[in-house]
């Protein structure tokens, strides 16, 4: 393998809990992650090394499983085991400071949101709402590509769909039990108004609006065991999922032959099998790039890049880079810079956040 | 705890996971999802099959104790066995009375009967929260109340939030479980533990309603509604019995309980899901502010589920209805409200999208048929029943005067409204989610 994985950068993010998820904003400045000691960090470059610009404490009850940025990158969403769902909005861009005494004048107390170093640059968040309504744990928050729908999923079985309005109120629009099992996670396809959810069940849907409702459109079955990760390639045509069964699975949208059809069927057009010695627990996309990065419970981070010469029809993908022990625990996100190529950042169940380089020989 | 041996306990449990997941299945179609119902309250509603019923009659047959047997038939159910069979819904209805007294059954009432009951304590409820709504801001909105699986939602997840908001009043099925247990035992001469009272619904939710402890009737030892069958069981019925509904000889409707004229069974106004809305507002335009609603306008606000009316006066709203059906429309009618922002004076509230007409125990559509379609046809033939104007029945006023008012107001109370009971999830007993 010519292709490289260097680390940039390790730190603890969130102490002694695990660090359960990282999110880019759509400028691709700012990290978002969030863990097990319930609260959310807001990470920001300085120079080479990256600082924390905020902590959303007092957010939540219970862990934050997973955050979203909004397309826009004005709110955060973050999605808790206390069964709520938090949006938080970005009260200002972020501006210079001159010294410390400013920064304490700037502090409000009854937003709850402080800057834990006294650095250049700050940004504050307000919670503006929290979604109610799931029974249970609450695994997964999306945002569509349009900004005004966003999705959530529980281990209660269930995905909703909630649309907001101009004036920030999220109403639900629909409540969908597709699955029989604990969803893990949905993700929206890049640029329609198409949702995909996978579960312990160990299958994905597909899902649709049809009339003024939502519907799963296709199941995809094929993984023998829980499907943690999914995730879009960057023309949206293709959806990749990971699993505890230690494969990958790439599926593509078939048409179905001729006819008026509302169902679509998705089919597996590639596995890749025997690379991951546990199980694979997020799975990203590179938008930039094309390449497909995998997070496992084996510790490792691993790098795919596709064949250009393969029939699209019949994908092959190749390991390009792989670090064995990226972690010294579970390893359990992964996730693509959008603006950056080849910036690429994971995080573990030991509290840290590895901030990688990927170069790879055309 | 001392378990037998590790492997016998894990084998009882799957047993029992099992025999749960089975009601769980059957219950699937409502509100009620495995976040709700017990085991305890799984038992009670194997107790309630049309088995039962067979056993009942059966048991008439040979024990010297008989029991008299009365079946309260609702119009959604008549209007879905209606659609199956290609009748008529008081085609459907003789039928039906045909059926089953030729099982045994001794009296066939309709549901729609008890309902102007309903109706009627519904739109006098409203006037007086209407009226007191200054002092208590709990007053309004009003939320009906007739459909158990957004009581046993609203019970267990929102609790003492939203049970103000609830309107006390009872619904048809139980209202005719006073009817029979009340006035009809008396009247005969009975014990109320001496009637057997089924009544044939939309949904399984029906079923958990009859068992509530409120509709228990402690010194008879016995429950206002002893058995609640769906549309779909009555078809399993005439399958074992091996008749088809259309081919059943028709006879006379019952009238005591019944609202008839000449061989036509009559209805009401409204939707499908007892016509709330409509009665209620037709009700208060009149008696808050003088107006006569002839036509109601139902504007469809975020989908068909979420509909709303409004009376106008000077250009200003007055009253603003809505109903509101189906969890995802009843989960933001319970947000807004518990931020302080619902608009509204009353909302009709039912679990299923479109109703009861639709209701998960309605009979299922065939292989050939499409299901909105279907629902379509049951709309239709439910429609078709005349309407009768609730103020105007004469068989109920006299109820009213002869019956309600001798037993006194505490006990007319009692006939006719009910209590809910916020339900703490920590002690939600025996959960088997697997």
């Amino acid at each position: 393998m010519k292709d490289t994985l260097a680390l940039l950068q390790k730190f603890n993010a969130h102490p002694d809990s695990r660090c359960w998820y990282v999110a880019w904003n759509p400028k691709g400045t700012l990290l978002a992650s969030c863990g097990g000691d319930r609260a959310i960090r807001i990470w920001g470059r300085e120079g080479d090394s990256w600082e924390c610009k905020t902590v959303l404490q007092d957010g939540h009850q219970r862990a934050v499983r997973k955050v979203a940025w909004s397309p826009c990158g004005n709110y955060l969403a973050s999605a808790s085991f206390d069964a709520t769902t938090c949006i938080w909005k970005k009260k200002n861009d972020d501006f210079e400071v001159s010294c410390p005494q400013t920064i304490d004048q700037m502090l409000c107390d009854d937003s709850k949101i402080w800057p834990v170093r006294a650095s250049h640059c700050l940004c504050f968040f307000q919670c503006l709402t929290v979604l109610e309504g799931h029974e249970n744990e609450v695994k997964c928050v999306a945002w569509a590509p349009t900004g005004n729908l966003l999705a959530t999923c529980s281990r209660d079985k269930s995905v909703w769909i909630w649309e907001v309005d101009e004036e920030d109120e999220y109403e639900c629009v629909s409540v969908v039990n597709s699955h029989t099992q604990d969803v893990k996670h949905v993700v929206w396809h890049p640029t329609q108004e198409l949702l995909a959810s996978c579960s312990y069940d160990n299958n994905v849907c597909v899902y649709k609006e049809e009339d003024d409702d939502w519907e799963c459109r296709a199941t995809l079955e094929g993984h023998t065991s829980t499907v943690w990760g999914l995730t879009f390639d960057p023309s949206g045509q293709r959806l990749a999922s990971c699993s505890d069964d230690r494969t990958v699975k790439i599926w593509k949208e078939c048409q179905p032959g001729g006819g008026q059809g509302t169902d679509t069927a998705w089919k597996c057009v590639c596995t890749l099998s025997g690379f991951h010695g546990r199980t694979v627990y997020d799975i990203a996309w590179c938008p930039l790039t094309g390449a497909l990065a995998t997070a496992c419970g084996d510790d490792g981070v691993r790098v795919f890049k596709e064949d250009e010469t393969a029939d699209p029809d019949q994908p092959v993908f190749s390991l390009s880079a792989h670090v064995p022990k990226a972690h010294s625990q579970d390893v359990n996100c992964i996730a693509w810079n959008p603006k950056e190529a080849g910036l690429l950042v994971s995080c573990s169940d030991n509290g840290e956040i590895a901030v990688w380089n990927y170069q790879s020989e055309v | 705890m001392i378990c037998p041996t590790p492997n016998a306990y894990i084998a009882l449990l799957a047993l029992l996971c099992k025999f749960i997941e089975a009601m769980v299945i059957t219950l699937n179609d409502c509100l009620a999802c495995s976040g709700c119902i017990t085991s305890a309250e799984s038992v009670l509603i194997t107790q309630q099959s049309h088995e039962e019923i067979y056993r009942v009659l059966r048991n008439n047959k040979v024990v010297s104790e008989q029991k008299v047997v009365v079946v309260s038939v609702s119009p959604q159910s008549r209007a879905s066995l209606a659609a199956r069979y290609g009748l008529s819904s008081s085609e459907a209805g003789r039928r039906l009375t045909a059926f089953f007294k030729g099982l045994g059954v001794h009296h066939v009432f309709d549901t729609s009967f008890s309902r102007t009951f309903s109706l009627l304590e519904s739109q006098r409820e409203f006037v007086e929260r209407f009226h007191r709504k200054e002092q208590d801001k709990q007053a309004l909105p009003m939320l009906a109340s007739a459909c158990p699986g957004w009581i046993c939602y609203a019970e267990k997840t929102h609790g003492e939030f939203i049970l103000p908001y609830v309107s006390s009043t009872r619904s048809p099925q139980q209202m005719m479980g006073s009817l029979v247990k009340g006035f009809f035992a008396g009247q005969q001469g009975l014990n109320p533990q001496q009637i057997y009272h089924v009544t044939v619904m939309p949904c399984y939710d029906k079923k958990l309603e009859a068992s509530r402890p409120d509709f228990y009737l402690e010194e008879a030892d016995t429950r206002e509604v002893d058995c609640v069958i769906t549309s779909g069981e009555v078809v399993k019925m005439l399958e074992e019995e091996k008749v088809l509904l259309s081919d059943v000889e028709p006879a006379p409707l019952d009238t005591m309980f019944s609202s008839v004229c000449g061989d036509e069974l009559l209805g009401h106004a409204g939707s499908g899901s007892g016509g709330y809305l409509h009665h209620v507002f037709t009700h208060a335009a009149r008696q808050l502010f003088g107006e006569e609603v002839k036509e109601l306008t139902y504007k469809t606000l975020k989908n068909k589920d979420f509909q709303e009316v409004t009376l106008e006066r000077d250009g200003v709203v007055v009253l603003r209805f809505a109903a509101t059906y189906g969890f995802r429309n009843i989960q933001n009618l319970v947000q807004k409200l518990k931020r302080g922002k619902s608009p509204y004076h009353f909302v009709e509230v039912m679990a299923c999208p479109s109703g009861c007409l639709n209701g998960g125990g309605q009979v299922k559509p065939l292989p050939e048929q499409n299901n909105k379609e279907l629902l379509q046809q049951v709309e239709d033939l439910y429609k078709e029943e005349r309407p009768l104007v609730p103020e105007e029945d004469q068989h109920v006023a006299e109820l009213y005067q002869s019956w309600l008012q001798s037993v006194g107001e505490e006990r007319a109370r009692e006939l006719l409204h009910t209590q809910y009971h916020a339900v703490d999830k920590a002690t939600n007993g025996l959960l088997v989610k697997w």
